[in-house]
């Protein structure tokens, strides 16, 4: 039997670049809001950092409605990056955000790296944010929107500079939607990101079959939800046996089993986004459970499992009879 | 009360008509919270989708009902919860309507499903005095559910029915259009629906409430899933810049789902 003592005794904290966060759950980008939509239903104290909803440098309305499909075990979105740009966020929305108990992220979008440069270093020299994510995995806005993450090249060039345009923890939001992601993940480190969160949606679509049209305004969309769990922890597993900075698991975790399945493949913490639509105590429920389980196998931090799940890749083996 | 989740407890469960479900709740807090044209988020008992968007239909004592159309497998699981099934229920969400005023004649469009979220305003309006007409339209007459609960409630009924089956034959904006105007207009159900009142509105120059339906992703402002078009100017416009036109869109989930007929540019 674990006591509550025990289970209070054990560290669920986690260190990304020099930011420490009490504990190893982030509410992802564009899911959270600005945690003002959830602080009336959520504990804020008892999370580890809100990852704010994307910011580009010029307002954008977004994309056209219906902008959500739910689908089994998952949910497909093309919100498209509303925002109100920049100059905007500055001046109306970023101080509020002073009196929230964990940390925050800021969340980076563009569509050149000079866009990406200047949103982050505006962002990123307000106390109130305390890391940067570079969101170059959207797969909701128009052609250029995903390019970034699906290309090393791209990868290296918005990483490295938007190293250079700050000193805080950046974290590099990386797509699902590539050939092999340890390619770029390992460009996302070499140009010198702290952190990598693995994955974004992956991209789908859902059609009426009665109207014979798409189902979504923007016709594709991302797909989250626990549907896209298992292509998650793949990356995740991928991932973490290709870089050595820390790695933020997020696809599809909706309790504490699959939260261990995360660490288990490598992530040092964990992003929760859709299931915050279930239930907003589900991050909750997933720290107070993390801390029991730990006590529980007499673990003393989180990262004691980390990685424990990998086994590297089993050899496939040929019968010499198939061999012909 | 500011919204929260409520661990609640269903007390009964009815199939109303083909497809269309009665849920009841024991739910005090929740119920003594509800203003009229709020919704709350049902989380699935088997948690691996995001909760369901329901109008509240109803609430008295410790009671809330939950009136919602099978559409999908979202509804097909919470119309399978039995008497004694435990449920979460987030909320009450959303603005509902402005009643402040309580005109002396009051109309009210409902079509479809949009009948769960006008009782408690019909039955407000009514205690305050108001005259109040409930136009209620559906496809046929089996679907027109719960209407003697708004004769009980003191609405005068007029019934609608795409079939003819009963009522008048054709939409329930002909009704309503068919009818003496009223001095303010309150609206749910289907998006088409809702258009046409809002044009009746602007023609005999009625103030209008609309309460939208979409589909929600949190549905407490925080994913931007449920957005409508709205004039920049409006008082639930967000605090965003608009574009070149004038239009800035607003989350249904949290700056509606009731706008005034006029603020939307759809």
């Amino acid at each position: 039997m674990v006591s509550a003592e025990d289970a209070r005794d054990v560290d669920l904290s986690v260190r990304i670049g020099g930011l420490r966060l009490r504990y190893p759950t982030m509410m992802g980008s564009g899911c959270y809001g600005s945690g003002e939509e959830f602080a009336r239903f959520a504990d804020l104290a008892r999370i580890g950092a809100i990852v704010l909803k994307s910011v580009t440098r010029l307002p954008r309305l977004g994309n056209p409605m219906p902008r959500i499909v739910h689908t089994p075990s998952g949910m497909l979105n093309a919100i498209g990056l509303q925002n109100p740009g920049i100059d905007w966020y500055l001046e109306h929305e970023i101080g509020k955000l002073a009196e929230r108990p964990c940390a925050i992220i800021g969340s980076v979008a563009g569509f050149s790296v000079g866009e990406y440069v200047e949103v982050t270093q505006r962002l990123a020299e307000r106390p109130e944010i305390d890391a940067i994510e570079l969101n170059v995995s959207c797969p909701n806005v128009a052609s250029e929107g995903e390019t970034f993450a699906c290309d090393s090249r791209a990868t290296s060039e918005v990483v490295s500079a938007a190293r250079a345009a700050t000193r805080k923890p950046l974290i590099v939001k990386l797509s699902p939607n590539v050939t092999d992601i340890t390619v770029i993940a390992r460009e996302a480190e070499s140009a010198g990101a702290d952190a990598l969160a693995v994955i974004n949606t992956v991209r789908g679509m859902a059609i009426d079959v009665e109207r014979a049209r798409p189902r979504l305004g923007n016709v594709a969309g991302g797909l989250s939800g626990p549907a896209i769990r298992p292509i998650a922890v793949l990356a995740v597993y991928e991932a973490a046996r290709a870089v050595r900075i820390p790695i933020i698991g997020q696809g599809g975790i909706a309790s504490l089993s699959d939260a261990l399945e995360f660490f288990l493949a490598g992530a040092s913490a964990i992003g929760i986004g859709t299931a915050n639509f279930t239930d907003p105590r589900v991050p909750e429920r997933i720290v107070d459970g993390l801390a029991e389980h730990l006590a529980g196998q007499g673990a003393r931090s989180i990262s004691e499992i980390v990685g424990r799940a990998n086994v590297g890749f089993a050899d496939v083996h040929q019968y010499e009879g198939d061999a012909g | 009360m500011p919204a929260r989740v409520h661990d609640t407890r269903v007390i009964a469960r009815e199939e109303r008509a083909p497809g269309v479900m009665m849920v009841t709740i024991q739910a005090p807090a929740l119920s003594a919270a509800v203003f009229p044209g709020q919704f709350v988020m049902a989380e699935l008992p088997s948690g691996c989708a995001a909760a369901v968007a329901l109008a509240i239909y109803d609430a008295y004592d410790d009671i809330v009902s939950l009136l919602f159309f099978i559409t999908g497998p979202r509804t097909r699981e919470l119309a399978a919860l039995a008497a004694g099934d435990s449920l979460a229920l987030l909320g009450p969400l959303g603005n509902g309507f402005d009643l402040r005023d309580a005109p002396a004649d009051v109309a009210i469009a409902a079509g479809g499903v949009g009948i769960a979220s006008v009782l408690l305003p019909a039955r407000e309006l009514v205690r305050r005095r108001s005259r109040v007409r409930l136009f209620y339209g559906a496809r046929s007459a089996a679907l027109l559910v719960e209407r003697e609960r708004f004769v009980q409630a003191g609405c005068e009924v007029t019934l609608a029915t795409e079939d003819g089956s009963e009522g008048l034959r054709g939409y329930v904006t002909d009704a309503l259009e068919a009818s003496a105007p009223a001095k303010l207009l309150l609206a749910c159900g289907p998006t088409p629906m809702l258009r046409a009142v809002a044009q009746i509105a602007t023609r005999t120059r009625v103030p209008a409430q609309l309460c939208l339906e979409e589909t929600f992703g949190c549905g407490v402002g925080g994913c931007w899933g449920c957005v409508v078009p709205v004039a920049a100017t409006s008082p639930r416009a967000p605090r965003f810049p608009s574009n070149e036109a004038g239009i800035s869109y607003a989350r249904i989930c949290r700056e509606g789902p009731v706008f005034m007929a006029e603020e939307l540019r759809w």
